[in-house]
This record gives C-alpha cells, structure tokens and sequence, in this order.
C-alpha cells in the first residue's frame, strides 16, 4: 500500500455518469438544522477550483504540467487556502474557480510543505471590476473532534464541479510521517492527522473538511492508494497557525537542532524510567547543533525543553515534541534536561534555521541536465563532506551530459575545475557554454566515486 | 551443428580431413585435463553445494578454477567438503582447498592422490617453444563437461577466433562457445592457446504479450567463448597460495579508481595514455603515505604509461593487477596529475587490512543472528575514522528470530549491547554469550546504526 497525495490528476473524460432523480426534501426543517444549513450552504460558497499551470524541472529540461486541485476561501479579502502540493512556488498560473463558476487568477502568498499547506490571494482588483461575489468560511476547533463524528469533504474531485462527499472521523490523531512527501519535500514532521472515511480522490486535495455547521475543520491531503476510504487533513488547529504565519511572513520559520525524537514505548524498563517520562532521542543528526553540545543518540532521554516537561511514549506524541522544538526562535539558546544512564544534567543547544532537503532547482537545456543544489539537510543524509555541488535530478537523453555518461543522482562537484558552491556557478557556466560552446569538463561524484566527464557541443 | 561441420570437413579434402580426423583423439586425451569440483558453502542455517569446472595444472593434481567459482564473501572455514569429479565420473574424490590468488584471481584446489594418476595436466599439452598465439579465423576447440546427472560427460566445443583484446589480459573471443568456463582451449594441432573465462553476456529481444518485445542480456554459464591467451596464463601456473588465505596481499590504499575517457584524456593533453581518478586515498595507507591525494590523477606506473584500453573500465583491473602482481614491500612508482601539475610518487606496498572473508564471526542461534567484527572495509562503506571505528555488523540475521523480530536487518552496526558500549569483537562476544546462556533474561537492547541513523532494538527472547 503506497500514501500517496491525492492530486496529480490529469484526466478529463468521465466513463460514467449516473444520474439519479433529485428527491425534494418534504420534510420541514426545525429550527437548529436551518442555521446548519445556513452555515452549510456559506462553506459550499466558500469551495474553489485551483487549476495549476507549473514548471518542473524533473527530465533536463524546464517542461510545463498543469493540475488541479482545491481551496477554500478564507477572508473577504481573498485569502484561499489549500495545499502546498496544490499551489507550490513552482506555479507559474493560479487560477480560482469560485462557487458561481467565474474564475479568476490568484498569487501564491507562501507555502509550507512541512504541514502541506500554501495560502493563495485571489486578485482582488479583478473581482471588483468584474463585480464577482464570493463567500468566506470560518475555522472550527478540530481539538474537539471525536472519532465517529460525521464530517464533510468538499472539493473538485477529478475536476469535477464541487463536490461533497460524507464520512466520519476515523482518527483524530494519526500519525503519519512522508520525507518526501510533498513532491520531493518533507511532510507530516510537526502535526498529528486527521483520518476520515469521507471520499477523497484526487483533485480534491487542499479543499476543506467540515462539520455539520460548515466549519472547517481540516484540509484534506491524502489518501492510501489502492486503500478503501483511508483518507487525511490536516486539522485546522495546525491550519490556523501556518494561515497567521504565512499572512504576516510568506513563510513558516522553524528551527532545528538536529535530533530525531523515538517512541519509549517498551524501553522504560532498559532506561529506568517511570512510565510517561521523557522522550528517547533516537538519533542526533552529525554535525547538528544537538551534535555539537554533545548529545547521543539511542543513549540520551530527553526529559524538557526549558523547564518544559516533554513525554514520547507514543508515536503520536512525537509531532508535538518536534513541534515544540520547531517553534522556538532561530538562533535561541534551550536547555534541554537529559537523562544518560544514571545521570541527569541540563545541556545547551542553540537553534538553526530548519532546511528541507530539497534545494533550490534548474534546466540546464543546452547539457540536458536538470540539478537541485544539495542542501546541508541532504549532504547530512547522504554522509557528504559539506553542501556544495549540485544534484542532477534529470538527464534527457542524447543531449551532451547524457553522451558523456553523467547520469541521475550524480553530484556535479566541478567545472572547469570550478568548484560548483552554488546554483549560479553552474548556470553562469551554461552562459559561457552558450556564447561559446566548447568542451566542458565535469566533475561528478557518484555515490563515493569521482569522475571526469567533457560535455561537448 | 558440430556433426554438419565435421562433415563438411571431411568432403573438403584430404588435408583437412586428416587434421579433423584426428580431433576426436586429440579431444579424448585432452579432456583429462578437465575436472568438475563441487563443494558445499556452510552458512548459519543452510548448506548450499556448488559445482565449478576446474583445469588440472600439474603432476601434484593441482586444479584451478576462475575468481567467479566461490563467493568472494565466504570465509575459508565455510567452504567444505571439496571434491573433484573426472570427465565420466559418477563419484568424486574428496579434494583440498589451498586458496585463491589474488593477482590471477584463480581458486587453487589439490586433487587428492588416489585419482592424480588418472589427471593429465595441462601443461603437458603446452607448445614446446614460443606460446602459440591465435590468428584471427584460426580454428580452436575446447572440452565442456555435462551437468551431474550426466557423470560430468566430457563433450567437444570448435570455433573460430573472431577478435583479440586486451581486457587487460589478451583475451580471444571465438565466433561461438568454445569451452566450459575455466577449461583449456586448444588449436587445430592440439597445443593449449588459453584458458576459457566466464562468458560475456548476450543481447536478445524478448517477445512476450506485451506491445513491444523487452531487451533482456542472456549469458550461458555452462559454455563460453571467450578464453584468455595461454601467454596470460602459461607464466602464473606457479602462483599456488601458500596458505589457506592467500597472503600475502600486496596493499595500495587507492580507493574508487575511476577511468578516464578519451574525451578527457584529450582535454587534460595527455596524448594517446589513459589514466584514472583516485576517488579517495585511504587513511593509514600505503598510497596515503607516499603523498597521493583525493582526486589524483593516475598516468603512469613504475615509469610505464597507462595504456587507454577499452572499455575505459579495463584499466582500473590494470592497476589493480600491477598491485596484485607485487609483494608487500615492494615499491611502486607512481606519476599522477594533481590540478596542472605531475608529481611523481613512491609508495612502498603494505600487507592488505584483514579482509570481510577474514573477519571474525559467532552465530547465536537462540537470538538468531551472527555477529561479525568490523573490518577496515566496513569503516570505508560507512565513512568512518578507522581510529573511531567500535563495535560489530550483524553479519546475518534469521527471519523470524528474536533478533529479526526485533527489527536487526543484515549489515546493520550494532554500537551498543544492553547499555554497553562494543569496543572489541571479542567484548561483543563476551556480553552476547553471556545474554545467550541466560535463560531467565527474558529481553535485551541493541543500539544500531543503519545507514547513518541510529535505532534502539528491543530483542526479546520469551
């Protein structure tokens, strides 16, 4: 069983329409179920279509894919919120289809993939002109969600127009972790999921799942292919954060340390620990700021953070721990109380800047090669000496870097003897390569072999 | 085929057909030289028999058999019940593993002396004077040996030599198969021209139900017609390791050699020499000490250029081989490009760091993995200081065990063993035995490290 998100949705035609005779509700309704429907009828409203128009970088050329997938408006002002696999700093075209069908073009206003959530703003100047109307729809508390509760998806499945689909909540803590979950990038670290039954298919990612008021309680992200009705949000408390952040900095800040936090369950007895107490630093991450003050991985139980109790019985209580972790200001300085063996003392970690380990990408067209800049987090993980050189993430065949026999996967450490320390070497040395194309030699790393490659013209 | 070719032969004249005439003679006498070794590979919890054709050497019932016949990984000690079968043969006789040369790659293996009056060696069959060297479309032939069930039936195999190359050793490549891997080939006159190597793989397209046939590469292990010269092979017959483990071994401490192609070789201005990269220099090396550095360019050996062999990868066997081919001790000269400049380098060869079929291992089989010491080669798959390097690798684990229960994968670095650090293999040892004759302990913890992430294993053994 492969998680996968539920977007990449490409396919216009539809096999198969049933059609089934509306029945007329006769029923009347009392009085509670009216402002129900009212605040159902506001959120079906507040429902868009996103279709995507971006750039990959995947195949040694910049080629262009289109997708769709939904949002949910969230201010009178425009504000759409939907997922970071849906609208990414990739898209070079946003366009929202509102609830009466007029659509309209959007800019992204930040995205996080570490919860899988990008904020969108509609273009507002437009709607005026054209007088397009449009509602918004308000959060719900998700903390308060019980499983079995009756939820509500509403999106664009398949492009379809809005659609709602009914289910409950499964799990209202679920853990999930994905490195490379939204393309490429990491996800599901720093919250807990919601799982409902509620159908999601794809396309419907990034629209809101809902109560029976028409809260939002989540976004819907992803499902289990090839699974029967697994499907997940992020709860709108995680929601709520990322929206305030990404309205007043375009972006999430996080920090890191470095340490991978690990469920205690069954070790409290090795540890001598009570039940409840600490989290097991599983691992420590070389060269981490948690590295450098001298923490052990698999050894060291990590009791608080500044005075601030954490436990990790649970995989599920992991997320909030890296969570914490996470929200403390970059460049801070936190105690961490530890427990090695018999001993207890307090060590000192100052925070770093939290990086995904996707780096920055580009086509080099002429070579035929597309590459990602290697960042610390990848060299980390890969054991490389330091960050610098590129990723070739793409190789088109029979252009020159495919002839020489570089291939995917391979890090472009030299050119020309340059050393690549950043994206810009390599791209001033495809200008050169264009203005005069002349032999050019490479110098690849493949796993822990060099090479030397000329790329001709 | 082989019956039509004779055939033919025999309507082509007098002279041919006096010369094809006597082949089955020349073939029957020449087989004798052709044994099949069989020997069982005894691991943790399975026996594994295999079967390897092998060429008598000398009047001692010295065989060889090609580098391939044994997995490099096993250790000696897991090698066992050696026995060497005759062409026609339903039984065998138990034969002596004596190890495998490092520079030619051969495993020796020593008939025992009950059936050496039956063997012929090989040698008996060499030219006197200069060694014989095929031409191009000169007729070979050469011995196959059936499959068991067969008694190891000994069969003709004839071609032609379609090419000669360097790979590096001078190797010919005969239209088709002309021997069993490991077996002589002979010309028309009966005098031994090579050796045969294990055969190449073949390009076919494979037509299934799907739209669009499968390029799939087929190679047959049982015949090949590829043999290396008996000028290759002829001087190296007296290479019979003095131990079991083949040492001495002849170390530079050159990691990751990667060839250079022409394209490069022309950009750098080297002319019409090749060279090759050195990856990584290992630390505490030979190479190490002599000077050579990360990224240097290898151009010549002892004062002699590289050769630009093809394919490019030949010529990191090159090197390899002009290690191989020396003793500990000896020096080798080495010029390099490092950047713009050539410098030349002397480094005195060093005896090889014990080796993975070295190392030590305990198997326990009620926690259910062995535990194998950590070798020089483990420090540099891991990116490791060999002066930092402590505990053991999980050499193999049994599915289903306590140990794989608890998540212990193969190859996996056990760092700690219930809160203690492993510093030795014999301390790791010491503390497992000591887990394992305890039968009131009902678990124990294991600290990991997997590809550079540590995990914390909870082994339990009730």
């Amino acid at each position: 069983m492969k998680l996968s998100t539920v977007k990449p949705f490409s396919a216009r035609s539809i096999s198969a329409l049933i059609l089934l005779p509306l029945l007329a509700a006769a029923l009347e309704l009392p009085a509670r179920a009216a402002v129900m429907k009212r605040g159902f009828n506001q959120l079906l409203d507040a429902v868009v279509r996103i279709d995507v128009r971006e750039i990959a970088f995947e195949d040694g050329a910049k080629r262009y894919s289109a997708s769709i997938g939904s949002g949910v408006i969230l201010s009178e002002d425009g504000l759409v919120l939907t997922n970071a696999h849906v609208a990414s700093p990739r898209a070079i075209e946003l366009n929202v289809t509102l609830a009466n069908q007029e659509r309209v073009s959007a800019r992204l206003v930040g995205w996080d993939h570490w919860t899988d959530l990008a904020l969108m703003r509609i273009d507002m100047a437009d709607v005026k002109r054209r007088g397009l109307k449009f509602a918004h729809a308000d959060f719900g508390d998700s903390n308060k969600l019980f499983p079995g509760e009756v939820v509500f998806a509403v999106g664009t499945p398949y492009g379809l127009s809005r659609t709602v689909t009914r289910g409950i909540i499964s799990n209202n803590n679920q853990y999930l972790e994905d490195l490379t979950g939204v393309n490429g990038y990491e996800t599901g670290q720093f919250s807990t999921w919601l799982q409902t039954d509620a159908a999601i298919n794809p396309g419907n990612s990034g629209g809101p799942l809902v109560n029976e008021d028409g809260k939002v309680i989540g976004i819907s992200t992803r499902g289990f292919s090839g699974a029967n009705n697994l499907g997940f949000a992020i709860p709108s408390s995680t929601a709520q954060r990322v929206v305030t952040g990404l309205v007043r900095d375009g972006a999430i800040t996080r920090s890191y340390i470095g340490l991978v936090p690990g469920a205690l369950q069954d070790l409290e007895s090795f540890y001598s620990l009570a039940l409840n107490t600490g989290v097991l630093i599983s691992q420590v991450d070389p060269d981490s700021p948690a590295a450098k003050a001298g923490l052990r991985g698999g050894n060291d139980i990590l009791l608080a953070i500044n005075g601030v109790k954490v436990v990790g019985r649970f995989p599920e209580e992991l997320p909030g721990i890296q969570n914490l972790i996470a929200s403390q200001p970059v460049g801070a300085s936190l105690k961490l109380t530890v427990k090695r063996g018999t001993e207890t003392r307090d060590y000192t970690v100052v925070t770093e800047k939290l990086e995904s380990r996707v780096g920055e990408e580009w086509a080099l067209e002429k070579w035929g090669i597309s590459v990602r800049k290697v960042s610390r987090t990848y060299a980390r993980e890969k054991q490389l000496d330091d960050a610098s050189g590129v990723l070739v993430i793409g190789v088109q065949p029979g252009f020159p870097a495919d002839v020489a026999g570089i291939s995917r996967g391979d890090v472009v450490m030299k050119i020309n003897q340059q050393p690549v320390v950043t994206l810009d070497v390599i791209k001033a040395a495809q200008a050169a390569y264009e203005a005069k194309p002349a032999p050019t030699l490479f110098e690849v790393k493949r796993s822990s072999r060099v090479s030397l490659y000329i790329l001709k013209p | 085929m082989k019956f039509r070719f004779l055939l033919s032969a025999l309507l082509l004249g007098p002279c041919v057909a006096r010369a094809a005439a006597d082949l089955p003679a020349l073939w029957a006498e020449r087989a004798k030289c052709a044994v099949a070794v069989e020997y069982v590979t005894v691991t943790e919890t399975e026996r594994q028999p295999t079967i390897s054709m092998g060429t008598v050497i000398d009047a001692n019932g010295t065989i060889i058999m090609q580098s391939g016949s044994i997995d490099p990984r096993a250790a000696t000690w897991q090698l066992q019940e050696f026995k060497v079968y005759l062409p026609g043969d339903a039984t065998g006789t138990p034969a002596e593993y004596l190890g495998q040369d490092a520079f030619t790659g051969w495993h020796f293996v020593r008939a025992s002396e009950q059936v050496r009056a039956r063997l012929v060696p090989v040698t008996a069959f060499a030219a006197k004077g200069p060694v014989p060297v095929p031409t191009l479309s000169e007729f070979v032939w050469g011995v196959g040996l059936r499959n068991k069930d067969e008694d190891f039936a000994p069969y003709l195999m004839q071609s032609y030599v379609a090419l000669i190359q360097s790979l590096p050793q001078r190797t010919a490549i005969s239209q088709q198969e002309v021997a069993s891997p490991g077996l002589p080939v002979f010309n028309r006159d009966g005098a031994l021209v090579g050796l045969a190597a294990a055969s190449f793989g073949q390009s076919y397209l494979q037509f299934g139900r799907g739209p669009r046939p499968q390029p799939i590469v087929l190679i047959n292990v049982e015949e090949s017609s590829a043999f290396m010269l008996a000028e290759e092979m002829l001087p190296y017959l007296g290479r019979i390791p003095k131990n079991i483990s083949g040492r001495p071994l002849a170390w530079l401490g050159a990691y990751g050699l990667e060839p250079i192609d022409r394209e490069v070789a022309k950009f750098l201005k080297l002319g019409a020499q090749s060279g090759a990269v050195v990856s990584e220099v290992l630390e505490g090396s030979p190479a190490e000490k002599a000077g050579l550095k990360d990224r240097d360019i290898i151009l010549a050996l002892d004062g002699q250029p590289l050769p630009q062999l093809k394919p490019d990868r030949v010529i990191v066997t090159y090197i390899e081989r002009e290690v191989d081919r020396r003793a500990p001790g000896d020096t080798l000269t080495l010029s390099v490009l490092r950047g713009a400049d050539r410098v030349e380098l002397k480094a005195v060869l060093g005896e090889e760091p014990k080796i993975l079929r070295e190392a030590e291992r305990k198997y326990y089989d009620r926690i259910g993995f062995t535990a194998r010491e950590f070798v020089y080669g483990d420090a540099i798959d891991r990116h490791v200081k060999i002066a930092e390097t402590t505990g053991v690798v999980a050499h193999f684990v049994k599915p289903s065990s306590p140990a794989g229960v608890a998540g212990l994968r193969p190859d996996d670095w056990i760092k700690e063993i219930d809160g203690a650090e492993v510093k030795t293999f014999a301390s790791a040892t010491a503390k497992l035995a000591e887990i394992d004759k305890d039968l009131v302990r009902s678990e124990f913890v294991l600290l990991v490290s997997r590809g550079g992430e540590t995990a914390v294993l909870r082994v339990k053994l009730k």
